[in-house]
């Protein structure tokens, strides 16, 4: 083999050697990017149906309270997926910057199930409970939030299960229950005191 | 006695195979785990300063940056080079760096805790006892025909155990000292006094020629040692002597199995401090170096140290940077027969103190078997709720901001005593100050006031 020719294949072969490394780096960047970006694809179908005015109960952080909010927004005649749009309105309004309670991208409910008549079985998005902020005000906010919101615009619904991702967790995010069943009773309690 | 014999198990002094170091202060004392590596012994720097100031700690590759009150201190991983409130020296074994915890040869502890504490340090290094300070506790032995008079100078809280032919008193908190010797006395109660120190704690031992049993006088400062009736040796139920044990860890004249009727009695006073979060469950973030599970672990030891202060005898659900499952923090309240459980927490959000009892209904009558986990509170909320109350006025009599809610938090629902949590966010703007010794100071010694002022109500209602 000649001089020219080693080293030209030398060359080739770091050449190939240099563009594998970069390939790898590529897919490893574009792998952590898909990662960190919140799933932002709709959940559900968009629902049609006639305005309908709602009460929203709205988390405040400073100072801590949960104060009630007319809304207007289109509703299915169906009363499950009626507690998925309300609930849907409600993190809505906390994913917005700013927010009176921030959650994060991506926090939403998928489903809303109705058991007996009396008992409603909330599954939210991973996220909802993922990025969660940790404390025990702002999780006992996000909960009574949710649960008096739900149990407000829904006739007959006096108790509520909250599920992450279809499972059930331990809390929240570190302090608020998420393996017990919320009851409106027990509930109005806390709310009197979050006024 | 099964509540005795629990509180035994669940007292902060390891087995024989955990190797453990008591620091002892003129107002705090503690013990921390030590762990070796290739050899050496070692112990969390961070956490051995905790009690006694704001600190906080940084990582930098192969730096790590601790910084306490204004002092500084700069150790690199592997390194014996260091340098500590501006003094350089040597370690006698390599830094650690594991998980961003600073560890350091335990050996070089006294010399690295004079320079931040700007004290003198005396170390036990046989025992892993370290007096700063000139903390200590001295002890003098009065022995008579009728029985052994122990006097300390000053109150003690020993852990006191008998076994056939000894009677044996445990001290890991209190910073008792002696040369350890052995005197083989003749005396018809006694054949011999002998004191050692060891892992941590120190021993009296009491070799008994009959049964014996300890008594606290003088408000904690004198042991009397003296002969166990003969009945109490058949009635379990009244096996603590009749002069009241101060403390669960108080005298165990005769070990008995348990009995319904020992089971029924009354279990003494006891708070269980429950330093939130801990091990692999951070918290919040409270700052880009201030992790919730720190500032808990420190504002329980503040307040046990309050508590003991008042003579109330506590138990911590963690005394180091350890994982606890929530479920079982109430397990373990619930196993002691505790009168109080207080849970830790600390946030970002608001100002001052926020109190919480559980959100449960409160039961109506009393049950008549077991407790149901999941409402094992129900019972106590009413107790929960006035004793709440009490210490958002202790607080507001300290001018300290406060509010009092119910919140679901784990695990209230499952604690059979009465049960609070605390949630402590900054006092102003500055995030640390949640960290801060004297603002964790006030708000301890605040609660620690409280649980004083409502004891009689929570005793009342067990």
């Amino acid at each position: 083999m000649t001089r020219a020719l080693a080293i030209t294949t030398a060359l080739l072969l770091a050449a190939v050697v240099a563009m594998g490394v970069y390939l790898h780096i590529l897919r490893r960047s574009e792998r952590e990017r898909a990662q960190n970006t919140p799933d932002t694809r709709p959940i559900s179908a968009p629902v049609v149906g006639p305005a309908s005015h709602v009460t929203l109960y709205l988390a405040y952080d400073d100072p801590g309270v949960v104060h009630a909010q007319d809304a207007t927004i289109a509703l299915p005649a169906d009363p499950a997926q009626r507690g998925r749009e309300i609930l849907h309105a409600l993190l809505g309004e906390y994913v917005k910057r700013p927010s009176s309670h921030e959650l994060p991208a991506g926090a939403d409910v998928k489903d809303v199930f109705l058991v007996n008549g009396n008992t409603a079985v909330v599954d939210t998005t991973p996220a909802f409970a993922e990025g969660h902020r940790s404390g025990i005000l702002v999780e006992t906010l996000t909960v009574a939030s949710l649960v008096k919101t739900l149990t407000a615009n829904l006739p007959g619904v006096t108790r509520v299960k909250i599920l992450v991702d279809g499972k059930e967790r331990e809390t929240l995010a570190g302090h608020a229950d998420l393996e017990c069943f919320y009851d409106v009773v027990t509930l109005e309690q806390l709310l009197q005191q979050l006024q | 006695m099964v509540a005795v014999l629990l509180l035994l198990l669940l007292q902060p002094a390891p087995s024989a195979e955990e190797k453990q170091l008591s620091i002892y202060g003129p107002r705090v004392s503690y013990s921390l785990p030590v762990s070796e590596h290739k050899g050496q012994d070692y112990v969390a720097l961070l956490e051995a300063l905790e009690p006694f100031g704001n600190v906080s700690a940084a990582s930098e590759g192969q730096k790590w940056k601790l910084r306490f009150n204004n002092l500084e201190g700069e150790f690199r991983q592997n390194a014996l080079l260091t340098k500590v409130a501006g003094r350089k020296f040597e370690l006698p074994a390599p830094f650690v760096l594991e998980s961003n915890r600073g560890l350091v040869p335990l050996r070089s502890l006294p010399t690295i805790l004079a320079l931040m504490l700007r004290t003198k340090t005396e170390y036990h290094e046989a025992a892993r006892r370290l007096f700063l300070g000139g903390a200590a506790t001295r002890f003098t032995t009065d022995l008579r025909e009728t029985g052994l008079s122990v006097n300390f100078s000053a109150p003690v809280n020993p852990l006191i155990s008998t076994e056939p032919g000894k009677l044996r008193m445990t001290f890991t908190r209190d910073p008792v000292v002696s040369n350890a010797y052995i005197l083989r006395v003749e005396n018809p109660l006694v054949s011999s006094i002998a004191f050692s120190e060891n892992n941590g704690r120190a021993e009296l031992v009491v070799q008994e020629r009959v049964p014996l049993l300890a008594k606290f006088a003088s408000g904690g400062k004198t042991i009397d040692i003296v002969p166990a009736p003969r009945e109490e040796q058949s009635t379990p139920s009244s096996a603590a002597p009749a002069a009241a044990p101060r403390t669960a860890e108080a005298p165990v004249a005769m070990p008995a199995p348990p009995t319904l009727q020992s089971l029924a009695a009354k279990p003494p006073f006891m708070v269980m401090l429950d330093a939130g979060h801990g091990g692999d469950d951070p918290g919040v973030l409270l700052s880009e170096t201030l992790e919730e599970k720190g500032v808990t672990l420190a504002f329980a030891r503040r307040l046990r140290s309050e508590l003991q202060n008042h003579g109330i005898s506590s138990l911590m659900t963690r005394d180091a940077d350890v994982t606890v499952p929530l479920e079982q923090r109430a397990a373990m309240a619930d196993a002691a027969r505790v009168a109080i459980f207080v849970s830790l927490h600390a946030a970002l959000e608001g100002r001052g103190v926020r109190v919480y009892t559980a959100m449960i209904n409160s039961m109506t009558s009393k049950p008549s078997g077991f407790l149901p986990w999941d409402t094992a509170q129900a019972d106590y909320v009413l107790t929960s709720r006035a004793l709440a109350d009490i210490v958002k006025a202790e607080l507001g009599r300290r001018e300290i901001p406060n509010s009092e809610l119910c919140a679901p938090l784990k695990p209230l629902n499952n604690v059979a005593a009465a049960a609070i949590a605390i949630e402590v966010s900054p006092s102003g703007a500055d995030v640390g100050s949640v960290n801060a010794a004297v603002y964790q100071q006030r708000i301890a010694a605040a609660l620690a006031e409280a649980i004083v002022v409502g004891r009689s109500r929570v005793e009342a209602e067990r």
